[in-house]
């Protein structure tokens, strides 16, 4: 069933679209830096905007931060908005159902098709960004006697080998971050049968959750937001790492995967089904 | 009857989810409200014992938030920020002159890597490195707000009978006893600093400087310690060289301040004033004086006439401000700050501290006239 839920969410048209369109901001900037040579200053824009025009191996990181507070996780909850109230629109998952194989099963084949979703997304933005990196801007030798790789937010300097391995984990962080998202919308669409409904569900959650965040009289309830820690991946390019954020912020993610799932599961498997 | 038992399902799986809720949500009051234990230590034993800690390594993460809105111009932005925000910083401290602090923003941060000859301050927004020399009297930054740092200066000086004990609480996840400084002097603005001490190491963990307008509940200060690791950090860590490419500068904040006392020699300062006692720091220019003890300190130097006039027009509009013959004083929560009027070509005196108006006004009186009045 996780096979099946794989291959019809790759064979849509509409996932490559969303992945396609979720490039085209970072490429439009990465040209727009190129051509006019005006980079942000630096602390201002999107992290590591400032530094690409000097380095550009560090793109895919400046192309994930541009994408990060709001194209991502639009893209993330509209694939999981429709997993189940898609089916339930189409009309379709009635005959889904019918499958002996349970509507526990559905559920995680279709939580594990939205995950592989998230992390091919943010593996093309990355990959597109390195590209994007290496053909646009100066890119420091990654080899021989010369090679610098890069200076860390605390001043000293990273080898290449650092800066491969750090933007690994940073791929990996801004993965996790985005399986909240994907938990909200999930669990709206089992609770509706309209997957644009659930779609803005999710979104209208992140939004309030940035918009606490940034208010002073919310900070006691600041560290349970699910955006609380999604910046949390420019912590890898401090030296030594801190992990503090970046720690809490996997296990916040997994604390509102965990219940949302629960929520969903708790709903989806007694739902009447009708369409 | 299939109906019922699909609702009963429906309801054990809720309260399944439920209670998973409940548990988590329940968490982080169960790991607030464990118990502190609190040791049988006297207030002067528990001073010493943070004193003492001056040579304990550790590395931690702090947090300090200033609820001071310092009307000031833009020369003194850095330190109006940090009195006013909220600062994050990472720490590493091997030896009173082997640290390093950074404070950490969403974005980027800033370094303060203390070694034996002074401090390279590095900013990565503007990928500058300076260096400056350590200096006995400089302007507040960010490693004088770490918990450890600002707990012990304030302690350093309090007599005796300021002391006092109060309960224990947990900070950092460790077990922190309670000290109050309550400043004896008539003068003081402060009206008392709360010290939480590391029952295991004597490292202060938190502080909270109360009193001034903002007095009451709320602190004007509150920094505490959110992680703290006794292990040595290593040598490399707090070491600093500047990377490849950065802008390398020397920190021109001692030149000026000595060239503002330079040209300020002929001024004897008065032994006292507003009832506290002068004080000498080594390598203090002449025209700064420093009076008081402990938490209740007065700042007074010569401003030249430009600086002056620059602060004085934000200090007139700035709401609060108490304007007559003398001057302009103004306090924001224990601080208060004070420019005494000496003209456009003559320069001004610039009375800063931890006293209240009063007092400002009384030691602003017994300020000698400036050359030119004569």
């Amino acid at each position: 069933m996780i096979a099946v839920e794989l291959a019809k969410m790759f064979r849509r048209p509409r996932t490559w679209v969303t992945i396609a369109l979720l490039n085209a901001l970072p490429v439009l900037v990465a040209a727009l830096l190129a051509l006019t040579d005006l980079a942000p200053r630096p602390g201002e824009g999107p992290p590591f905007l400032s530094a690409v025009l000097t380095n550009g191996t560090l793109y895919p990181l400046a192309a994930l931060a541009i994408v990060l507070p709001l194209f991502l996780p639009i893209a993330v909850a509209l694939i999981a908005g429709d997993a189940v109230a898609g089916e339930a629109q189409a009309g379709t998952l009635r005959y889904l159902l019918v499958r002996p194989a349970g509507r526990t099963r559905l559920l995680v084949a279709k939580l594990i098709s939205v995950v592989a979703f998230v992390l091919v997304t943010v593996l093309v933005v990355a990959a597109v960004g390195y590209l994007v990196g290496q053909v646009f801007f100066d890119v420091q030798p990654i080899s021989g006697a010369r090679a610098t790789g890069g200076t860390a937010l605390s001043g000293t300097s990273l080898t290449p080998a650092q800066i491969t391995g750090r933007t690994v984990l940073a791929i990996g962080y801004v993965t996790a971050s985005m399986l909240g998202v994907a938990a909200f919308a999930l669990f709206f669409s089992t609770l509706t049968d309209s997957p644009l409904a659930a779609m803005l569900g999710a979104l209208a959650v992140l939004i309030a959750s940035s918009l606490l965040f940034t208010l002073d009289a919310a900070s006691s309830i600041a560290p349970y937001l699910p955006t609380r820690y999604w910046l949390a991946f420019v912590d890898f390019f401090r030296d030594p790492i801190l992990w503090r954020d970046v720690v809490r912020g996997l296990g916040l993610q997994a604390v509102y995967v965990a219940v949302l799932l629960g929520a969903a599961w708790a709903n989806f498997t007694t739902k009447d089904v009708t369409s | 009857m299939a109906a019922r038992g699909q609702r009963s399902g429906a309801a054990r799986r809720w309260l399944v989810v439920a209670l998973g809720v409940a548990v988590l949500l329940a968490l982080p009051a169960l790991i607030g409200a464990l118990p502190a234990s609190d040791a049988g230590t006297s207030a002067t034993d528990l001073r010493d014992r943070a004193l003492a800690s001056a040579d304990v390594p550790f590395s931690g993460y702090a947090q300090a938030a200033g609820g001071l809105a310092l009307p000031v111009g833009d020369q003194l932005t850095p330190v109006a920020d940090l009195l006013s925000d909220r600062t994050t910083m990472r720490a590493w401290y091997r030896a009173a002159d082997d640290w390093r602090v950074d404070v950490v923003s969403a974005t980027g941060e800033t370094g303060v890597h203390r070694d034996a000859g002074g401090t390279w301050t590095w900013e990565y927004e503007e990928h500058v490195a300076s260096r400056a020399a350590a200096l006995p009297l400089a302007l507040p930054t960010a490693p004088d707000l770490l918990p450890s740092a600002l707990g012990r200066r304030l302690l350093s000086e309090a007599a005796d009978e300021e002391l006092s004990r109060f309960g224990a609480d947990r900070v950092a996840g460790r077990d922190a006893l309670g000290l109050r400084i309550t400043p004896a002097d008539d003068a003081a603005s402060v009206s008392r600093v709360d010290v939480w001490v590391d029952a295991d190491s004597g490292i202060p963990l938190r502080v909270q400087i109360s009193g001034g307008e903002t007095g009451g509940s709320e602190p004007a200060v509150d920094t505490s310690f959110l992680s703290l690791d006794l292990t040595t950090p290593a040598a490399s860590v707090t070491a600093f060289t500047p990377p490849p490419g950065a802008d390398v500068r020397r920190d021109e904040q001692q030149a000026d301040l000595l060239a503002t006392g330079r040209r300020a020699d002929a001024v004897r300062l008065p032994d006292s004033l507003a009832g506290l006692d002068g004080r000498t720091l080594d390598g203090t220019p002449g025209a700064v004086g420093v009076y008081g003890r402990g938490v209740t300190l007065l700042a007074v130097s010569v401003l030249p006439g430009r600086a002056a006039s620059a602060l004085r027009d934000t200090l007139l509009v700035a709401p609060g401000a108490v304007v007559d013959d003398v001057g302009v004083r103004i306090a924001a929560g224990p601080l208060g700050l004070m420019l005494v009027d000496g003209g456009e070509r003559r320069g001004s005196w610039l009375l800063a501290g931890t006293v209240d108006l009063d007092a400002l006004a009384a030691a602003a009186a017994q300020l000698p006239p400036r050359r030119g009045d004569r």
